[in-house]
């Protein structure tokens, strides 16, 4: 029995350091931002001396971080709702429809999560530019929608193909008509599986940097990620602001987790465990 | 019903969007990039077909050599160390009780954070004036701030210290995700199978070695293609911690490809580079389910 408590507080020691390691670079973060930035170079490791707003008002105004959030915002918004649309009426079509080619289509969906999104970069980019797509959001959304239909098909597959199939007889029987099926029935049956794509989602789309970079150039209509690469750069020199505009990316996410981790974690096991 | 759910027009109603949106936007481009990539296509000129040209440029081209190390270093780095930590915390947090959603959060965390937002984070810390080697010379070793290792500087070895730096970044980040993963295959392992084999007197380790890690084979192939992709595809990181600097010596072919199109404009070029990063993407998936996937056990 001793011996046993001696190997759980090895195991508790060294889950203890893994926890530091990880919350402490965020916690200096943290604590730096409300710094002066001439403390950094004095004390960079001791708790601000006298906390300052200043940064963060900096970052979120002339960095332009704060127009970045509502672009990323915007951005997001839009594209889980349609990717959730879109994509859980394919699932349903691939799930329940009877057709022959159900299987394949969704084979076909799934090699979208094997291909690497570099690859499509550059045609997609000069069609854009040519019908005038590039440096808008819209241009965005396009390609994040497509990008996250592959996760949500695949997802909400497994939630229509767990119902039962009484349900659909019995609102078959009642007289609906196949829309009235999946809006009315499957659809809300599906909620927990909806709301566990939409997180995933929409997390991936926020923190996207590549497409973001390279489809938006006008300064009004970056994203967050985007934004903050540039406001935090080689050639800016003020410290505590760049830490700022960093806290400022990252605590939407951190605010979304803490509330639904639970969630998120369940996503992302459903997405992966029949993979 | 069943005529119901066998209507063409309901059927086309529901597939046809998602279907649309996913050829015109992902398939019709990859085969646009294979055709570009063939081409000599820059930003002004429309794309002339010039055979395997860029391919001849491409392996001359000694970045792309540094490239292709760099991401295969990454990959196989990433596989490895991910699998094993990956297991190690799966195995740690299954075996105890108290705290574990805590760790598990705590180490899940940074996987739904930017790594654009993480990168810059990581840059500072290992940056020399108030970094990590300010932080030793606080603890007492002095001068260590000049004389510490250049983290994302140095150009010494065959893979260079950056590298290293940015993949231990890049694995403090995801491998809350392989955990995960794990962790949800293990806790699916029937109760009675441990019960068993320690009637049998198995040791602690011995039911790992002999139940467990069987059993997790099919993650372990899921969760290493999600890491080799993943890896491959790589980029948010390197752009911000090192923008592939210096000399080019941290570059992976995100990066280099990133470069080529958009920096300087060379699509045909860059499009070569997507090609060449695609196939190793199919390839490495194919390598891994063939060997690692086995039959799938009754649990």
């Amino acid at each position: 029995m001793k011996k046993l408590s001696i190997s759980k507080i090895i195991i508790y020691l060294f889950l203890i350091i893994m926890a530091i390691i990880y919350v402490a670079p965020l916690l200096w973060v943290l604590m730096v931002s409300f710094k002066e930035n001439a403390e950094i170079y004095t004390s960079p490791f001791g708790l601000p001396k006298a906390p300052t707003f200043e940064n963060f008002k900096f970052a979120w105004t002339a960095g332009k971080l704060g127009i970045a959030t509502l672009n990323s915002f915007i951005v997001c918004v839009i594209t889980l709702i349609f990717s959730m649309i879109i994509g859980s009426m394919a699932a349903f079509g691939i799930a329940r429809l009877r057709w022959k080619l159900a299987r394949l289509s969704l084979t076909y969906f799934l090699l979208g999560m094997m291909i690497p999104v570099h690859c499509v970069l550059i045609p997609l980019f000069t069609r854009f530019a040519k019908v005038g797509l590039t440096n808008s959001l819209i241009g965005l959304i396009i390609p994040y929608l497509t990008f996250s239909l592959p996760i949500t098909i695949f997802i909400m597959v497994g939630f229509f193909e767990s119902m039962p199939n009484e349900l659909i007889e019995s609102a078959c029987i009642d007289g609906a008509t196949i829309y009235e099926i999946f809006f009315k029935v499957c659809l809300p049956l599906g909620k927990t599986g909806l709301f566990v794509t939409g997180l995933m989602t929409f997390v991936g789309n926020w923190n996207e940097l590549l497409f973001a970079m390279v489809f938006i150039s006008d300064d009004l209509k970056k994203t967050l990620p985007v934004s903050l690469s540039k406001f935090v750069g080689p050639y800016n020199t003020n410290y505590t602001q760049m830490f700022a505009a960093i806290i400022i990316a990252i605590i939407p996410t951190i605010v979304v987790y803490c509330a639904f981790s639970n969630q998120i974690v369940d996503g992302l096991t459903a997405g992966a465990v029949k993979g | 019903m069943d005529k119901l759910l066998r209507n063409k027009k309901a059927i086309a109603v529901f597939m046809a969007p998602g279907l649309i949106l996913f050829t015109v936007i992902l398939f019709v481009p990859i085969c646009q990039s294979v055709y570009y990539s063939f081409c000599e296509y820059k930003a002004i000129t429309p794309p002339e077909f010039i055979g395997l040209e860029n391919y001849k440029t491409l392996f001359k081209d000694k970045t792309f050599w540094i490239a292709i190390k760099n991401s295969l270093f990454f990959l196989v780095f990433s596989c490895v160390t991910q699998l094993i930590m990956g297991l190690l915390l799966a195995g740690l947090l299954t075996n105890i009780d108290k705290g574990r959603n805590l760790f598990k959060n705590i180490i899940y965390l940074p996987c739904v954070l930017s790594s654009a937002a993480l990168g810059l984070l990581w840059m500072f810390i290992f940056s020399p004036q108030f970094g990590i080697n300010k932080l030793i010379e606080t603890l007492g070793v002095p001068n260590y701030s000049v004389d510490g290792p250049l983290w994302l500087m140095d150009t010494n070895g065959f893979i260079v210290l950056p590298m290293w730096v940015i993949a231990f970044v890049s694995l403090w980040q995801y491998v809350g995700q392989s955990m995960m993963l794990y962790m949800a295959q293990i806790s699916g392992i029937s109760k009675e199978l441990y019960e068993a084999s320690y009637i049998d007197g198995c040791t602690k380790a011995k039911t790992f070695r002999f139940i467990t890690l069987p059993l997790i084979r099919p993650m372990v192939a899921t969760a290493m293609s999600l890491n080799a992709i993943g890896s491959l595809k790589f980029f948010d990181m390197v752009y911000n911690m090192t923008e592939g600097g210096p000399n080019h010596m941290t570059e992976v072919l995100a990066t280099h490809l990133y470069q080529q199109g958009f920096k300087y404009t060379k699509y045909g070029y860059a499009s070569a580079i997507g090609v060449v990063l695609l196939v190793m993407c199919l390839l490495v998936t194919a390598f891994i389910n063939k060997v690692v996937k086995t039959e799938q056990y009754e649990m």
